[in-house]
């Protein structure tokens, strides 16, 4: 524990006192005075709390990206090479990003309370988790991002299927069928006939689906959790389904999480010099 | 103390490390000597753990691996860090107790004399400084195993030779030390065992101490070439290992043995010997055999 908690004190006072600290404090106020103008009419607690929680996610993202860039030194090596498991050293990176983070978030949020919202004890409850949670994933995912733990091509994995699944999720029946009837068209021109058969009969059942989109019902599943917090948010009360979302977002971080150390942990470090 | 076993590494197309088999002795004091790109920082950071061997083990003798302490061959440092603020970070990472770290600190700072600089930025420190302060960094913690790429890089002739004293101060502490260097003094003065790598591949290995007393040979020169056929042929017939060349004999191994008799027949055939020279081979010969 002291080894993580040296390393991300180090961390968080490299990223604080330079000019990447200035410029993320510098953003926070920037985004404040966009989202949370002073002069403009009071904002609704559902508005606070979802803004700012994205703002979070947001600024753990990009946070981590710099605490992992000042990790990735060769300057480190002689440091990492003392710990007696390499997870220690990107631990402490994450908890660096999160703390960073949660101090940005926290000057928003106090800044964006002058002329704000009035918070009930309800909301005060319910925003520790939410706001956690989203900023935890964040941070996580942005780990996949960095030249710290990338290995190979993890990187392209990891957002190229993030990036199948966000559009798997959004397509339609509609333009699946006009997909399929276009495949099936040029099956036809090809003369591949059973390919030709089982497109034509894909585009019916599509067609007869009385607008039920599988494909994207199935992988909207994956981002329930995000429409729940935000649906929950809004209506001002979660319900029993709707409370377990932010321990859904936790349950894909921590997800994430392994799969970066396992990544960190046995590839071959090429810090920069 | 660690066993690497058939290790190979390979960059890309490149073969950094090819096969490499080597046991580091406890205690022992290694010296890697090696052109550039022999693959001597490729082995540093393989024992480190930094980067992984393509082929091949790297595991401790015993059932543990050792602590490791580790100074890159580059003078890499945090530069915007005070120099004990850079030390007591580290101390902290090697677990060492909080109510410690400033002794120990301190303790580091005074082995490399870098005591009263202790509040100095590194940004600001000179080259010398800057590999004492990673020598301190190496001491932090007490490390069994030392592993030191190039520590005297950049020193002046003052500067190496009390790096020198350093490594051997360690080693008379019990300490097992690998270190690098393109200077061969150093590696004669401080390594108790000798690893010659080139292309990847381990050219040379043995204890200091055998690989400096094997080989010896001896000259002897005349005032003028031998080109007495009567005489060159006996001295020929004496032993293989005597080789002349104009007005020197080279006499190696048990040859040796014969300069008495060599001596005899010269002077009997009326030549004057003008120098004669017993020695062992040198480490620049055993490093120029070994990597032409």
């Amino acid at each position: 524990m002291q080894r993580i908690l040296t390393l991300t004190f180090y961390f968080v006072k490299n990223i604080f006192r330079s000019l990447t600290g200035i410029g993320l404090v510098l953003a926070s106020l920037v985004f404040w005075a966009i989202f949370f103008n002073p002069g403009q009419k009071t904002p609704d607690a559902a508005y606070y709390m979802l803004v700012i929680g994205c703002f979070g996610a947001g600024m753990a993202f990009f946070v981590t990206l710099a605490c992992a860039s000042r990790a990735n030194h060769a300057e480190l090596y002689p440091w990492i090479i003392r710990l007696p498991s390499r997870v220690e050293y990107m631990t402490a990176v994450f908890c660096s990003s999160l703390i960073i983070t949660a101090v940005l978030q926290l000057l928003v949020a106090i800044l964006a309370l002058f002329n704000g919202p009035q918070l009930t004890a309800v909301h005060l409850l319910e925003i520790p988790p939410v706001w956690a949670s989203l900023a935890i994933l964040g941070a996580v995912l942005s780990l996949h991002a960095t030249d710290l733990v990338v290995s190979g091509w993890s990187r392209v994995y990891i957002f190229g299927l993030l990036a199948i699944v966000l559009f798997a999720q959004s397509i339609h029946n509609t333009t699946m069928r006009s997909m399929v009837v276009s495949l099936n068209r040029v099956a036809s021109s090809q003369g591949w006939t059973s390919v030709n058969e089982a497109l034509a009969d894909y585009a019916i059942y599509l067609n007869d689906g009385d607008n039920v989109n599988i494909i994207s019902r199935f992988f909207g599943l994956i981002f329930w959790p995000f429409k729940a917090i935000a649906d929950g948010i809004v209506s001002g009360s979660f319900t029993p389904a709707q409370a377990l979302a932010p321990a859904i977002l936790l349950l894909y971080a921590t997800i994430l999480f392994m799969l970066a150390a396992d990544f960190f942990a046995s590839k071959d470090l090429t810090f920069t010099e | 103390m660690i066993d690497i076993r058939n290790v190979s590494k390979n960059y890309y197309n490149l073969k950094a490390l090819d096969n490499v088999s080597i046991t580091i002795p406890a205690g022992e004091v290694v010296g890697l000597l090696g052109p550039n790109g022999a693959g001597k920082t490729t082995l540093f950071k393989l024992i480190a753990g930094i980067i992984n061997p393509d082929k091949g083990s790297i595991r401790p003798i015993h059932e543990n691996w050792p602590s490791i302490g580790y100074k890159s061959d580059r003078l890499l440092l945090p530069n915007h860090l005070k120099i004990h603020q850079y030390l007591e970070t580290v101390a902290g990472i090697s677990n060492i107790h909080r109510s410690k770290i400033k002794y120990l600190t301190q303790q580091a700072l005074a082995k490399v004399d870098l005591l009263e600089s202790a509040n100095k930025k590194i940004g600001t420190c000179s080259k010398g400084m800057r590999q004492r302060i990673g020598l301190a960094q190496v001491l932090i913690g007490n490390p069994q195993l030392l592993l030191l790429d190039e520590p005297s890089n950049g020193l002046d002739p003052e500067g190496q030779q009390d790096m020198l004293k350093r490594i051997q101060e360690l080693h008379t502490a019990g300490k097992t030390i690998v270190m690098s260097s393109h200077q061969l003094h150093e590696i004669t003065q401080a390594c108790t065992y000798l690893i010659i790598l080139n292309r990847g591949q381990i050219h040379y290995q043995n204890s200091m101490v055998n690989a400096l007393t094997i080989s010896p040979h001896a000259l002897i020169e005349t005032e003028r070439p031998l080109v007495d056929p009567m005489l060159t042929t006996a001295i020929y017939a004496l032993h293989p290992d005597v080789k002349i060349e104009g007005n020197k004999i080279y006499l190696q191994n048990e040859a040796m043995n014969l300069r008495r008799d060599i001596l005899a027949m010269l002077l009997r055939s009326g030549y004057d010997v003008i120098h004669v020279e017993q020695k062992h081979i040198t480490l620049a010969e055993i490093y120029a055999e070994a990597v032409r």
